[in-house]
């Protein structure tokens, strides 16, 4: 299947229909990114009246095949064995690269996770397929079926439109928290088409001896979100920051540098190679403002920052910044809030200023 | 019984320094006069965790990359780190290429170069960030991966290794041969010394072009890529006051979010 060869281009591409997405499990449940994939693939599909195919592996996937047409997926193609139930690349990829050239899809969308673009370029190698890495935008265009595969560059400052033209499928990877869940619609219908199958040994060569488990916060559903950075300058800052965010209801989140010093775990992480976040209040306290780090959080609605530095990029992202130290600053912003909780302003002018969410 | 040494392949790229991009305002790419060049730093921790199987077992590690001539710079760094060789695969008809021809100019420079047990590459390039070409070499070659490793142990024939998901830690073990892609910081890159940096010099790299690795100028380069940049767009950022609160100003500031909604009082 493999070997060395060059991306020869798709011999007649109008044969290619509809639009595909992988559905990523762990231990056979639907994780976030693959409901976000249904969603952006689904508005695709209808857009050029075709059908929204989903890909699902797994050990007992019956269940989650019909929650995945309860959230808009029109066909199920799906593979059953029990040591489908834990990701491996081997077989993974080997199976959907057969379901890909059996099936012929236009397109093919990827969560940009990290088990997704394990998967993702094995594929399109497999396939001689074109694949965009890390799309935050995804369109097609009506009369072309052309993929319009928007991913940013330089450092996020720009936006690349790429498009694949003569090779089939157009695959992209999307980056998870960036397109919504959509809503279940009861009444819809779709249909099911689950194999039994049997993987070769060949493929099963590694093992998984173990998997540790994190107790993830879902930063990407949070409503509010506290970040610390090096700012903070030792690990207790966090227990700072773990107030604010318990007082505010929300969640820590924190920038890699400090994930790095092991002050906190990895999933708190937000940014390019953490989460993305878009919460009604996001304060970063001690946090530079990198492009890696505001990437995960420039579309918070309301933006605080806390940081000595009235220079610090994070600065021109904010729409508050507090020029103080956090040690003096954080204790203020907390005993503020206990006041407010404590005696809240009767509503004058509740109605009408509702924030959207 | 000879036992031969184990090969070890890492790849490396030379990417513009992150820290400093240029863009040019008219054309929208990257002026790359302006800009300097670095080894990728995850790269730089793959090397680390090949030097690091060296040191215990016996081993080459040779370090392939494909670029233009002024990628020197790293591979003499990578050979003063304690690399053994330094492949540049180089060729007028390489430049553009996206994933596709990427991985299959690297892929054909392995085969070309011979045995190997063990290619490590970085999780990802800070310039094009897609993750995807070590996944793709290891298509190209049939062979097992393991991706996004932070740790790496290697004993009898078999890797076992840690991948960091995103909600958890999977420890694996797979026998050679395997492409291990590394995560950023997971180690700490030994540095160069002096002594070896002039050995690095007098050594030299080799520089490789599409005949030598066996690849017709249409397979690779932008000629061999499936996609295609339509256009670039800068990202614009909504504006935002920035407006400035000192100590005296937090009880203001709360009431401000407060009215506006942005902190509220009961949990949702
Ligand atoms: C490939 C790649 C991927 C990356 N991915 C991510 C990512 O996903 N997420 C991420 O966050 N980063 C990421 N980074 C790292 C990123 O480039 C920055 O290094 C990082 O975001 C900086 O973290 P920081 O703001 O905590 O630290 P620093 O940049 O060190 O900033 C600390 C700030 O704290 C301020 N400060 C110091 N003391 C105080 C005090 N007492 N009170 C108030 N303020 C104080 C300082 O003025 C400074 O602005 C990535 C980098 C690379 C190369
Ligand atoms: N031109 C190249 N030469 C050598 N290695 C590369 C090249 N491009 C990518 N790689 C390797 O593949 C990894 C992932 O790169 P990318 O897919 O561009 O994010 C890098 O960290 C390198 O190890």
């Amino acid at each position: 299947m493999a070997g060395i060869k060059f991306a020869a281009p798709a011999s007649d591409p109008n044969e290619y229909k509809n639009v595909f997405v992988f559905l990523e499990t762990r231990e056979d449940q639907l994780m976030r990114p693959a409901l976000e994939m249904i969603g952006v693939g689904k508005r695709m599909a209808e857009k050029v009246n075709e059908k929204l195919v989903c890909i699902l592996l797994g050990g007992d996937i019956k269940d989650q095949a019909k929650e995945a047409v309860s959230y808009g997926c029109d066909i199920v193609l799906g593979a059953e064995s029990p040591i489908l139930s834990t990701y491996r690349t081997l077989p993974y990829s080997h199976i959907i690269a057969d379901f890909v050239r059996e099936e012929k899809p236009n397109i093919f969308l990827i969560p940009a996770t990290r088990n997704g673009r394990d998967l993702a370029s094995r594929i399109a190698v497999s396939c001689q397929a074109g694949v965009t890495a890390d799309c935050t935008e995804l369109d097609i265009e009506q009369d072309t079926r052309i993929l319009s595969a928007n991913r940013p560059t330089y450092g996020e400052s720009m936006l690349a439109e790429i498009l694949c033209k003569r090779h089939r499928p157009q695959m992209a990877t999307a980056r998870p928290g960036i397109f919504p869940v959509p809503e279940k619609i009861k009444s819809h219908k779709g249909e099911i088409r689950i194999k039994e199958v049997t993987v070769d040994k060949s493929m099963l060569r590694k093992e998984v001896l173990e998997f540790r488990k994190k107790e993830v916060v879902d930063l990407t559903a949070a409503k509010v979100v506290v970040s610390g950075g090096m700012g903070l300058g030792k690990p207790q800052g966090f227990s700072l920051i773990g107030d604010l965010a318990t007082e505010l209801d929300g969640v820590v989140g924190a920038t890699r540098p400090a994930v790095d010093m092991g002050w906190i775990t990895r999933d708190h992480q937000v940014g390019q190679t953490g989460q993305t976040v878009r919460p009604r209040l996001y304060l970063a306290v001690g946090i530079s403002g990198k492009i890696q780090h505001i990437m995960g959080m420039k579309n918070s609605e309301t933006i605080v920052s806390i940081n000595t530095d009235p220079n610090a990029e994070i600065t021109k992202y904010s729409d508050y910044v507090i020029t103080e130290d956090l040690y003096k600053a954080v204790p203020v912003l907390l005993d503020e809030i206990r006041k407010l909780k404590r005696s809240p302003p009767t509503p004058v002018q509740e109605t009408g200023s509702a924030p959207a969410q | 019984m000879i036992i031969l040494a184990l090969e070890i392949i890492v790849l490396v790229k030379q990417v513009p320094d992150s820290q400093e991009v240029v863009i040019d305002p008219v054309t929208m790419n990257l002026n790359r006069s302006l800009t300097r060049n670095v080894t990728n730093r995850a790269d730089e921790n793959a090397l680390e965790a090949a030097l690091q199987i060296k040191d215990k077992v016996d081993a080459h590690v040779t370090v392939i990359s494909m670029g233009p001539p002024q990628a020197e710079t790293t591979m003499i760094e990578c050979l003063a780190r304690g690399a053994d060789r330094a492949i540049l695969a180089s060729d007028r008809f390489f430049g553009g290429a996206d994933t596709y021809p990427t991985g299959l100019t690297l892929a054909a420079t392995i085969k070309t170069f011979g045995k190997f047990d063990i290619i490590f590459a970085g999780e990802e390039t800070s310039d094009s960030s897609t993750g995807h070409v070590g996944p793709g070499v290891a298509e190209f070659l049939d062979i097992d991966q393991i991706t996004y490793a932070s740790k790496v142990d290697f004993k009898d024939g078999y890797i076992t290794a840690e991948r960091e998901l995103e909600d958890g830690t999977e420890v694996v073990r797979v026998p050679t041969p395997v492409l291990i892609t590394v995560l950023l910081n997971s180690n700490v890159p030994r540095r160069q010394t002096l002594r070896r940096k002039i050995d690095a010099m007098k050594q030299g790299f080799e520089s490789w072009d599409h005949e030598k690795v066996g690849l017709q100028p249409e397979w690779v380069g932008v000629r061999g890529s499936p996609t295609i940049v339509r256009k670039m767009r800068p990202i614009k950022e909504r504006e935002r006051a920035a407006k400035k609160v000192d100590l005296a100003g937090i009880p203001d500031l709360v009431k401000e979010l407060y009215q506006k909604g942005a902190i509220k009082l009961e949990s949702e």
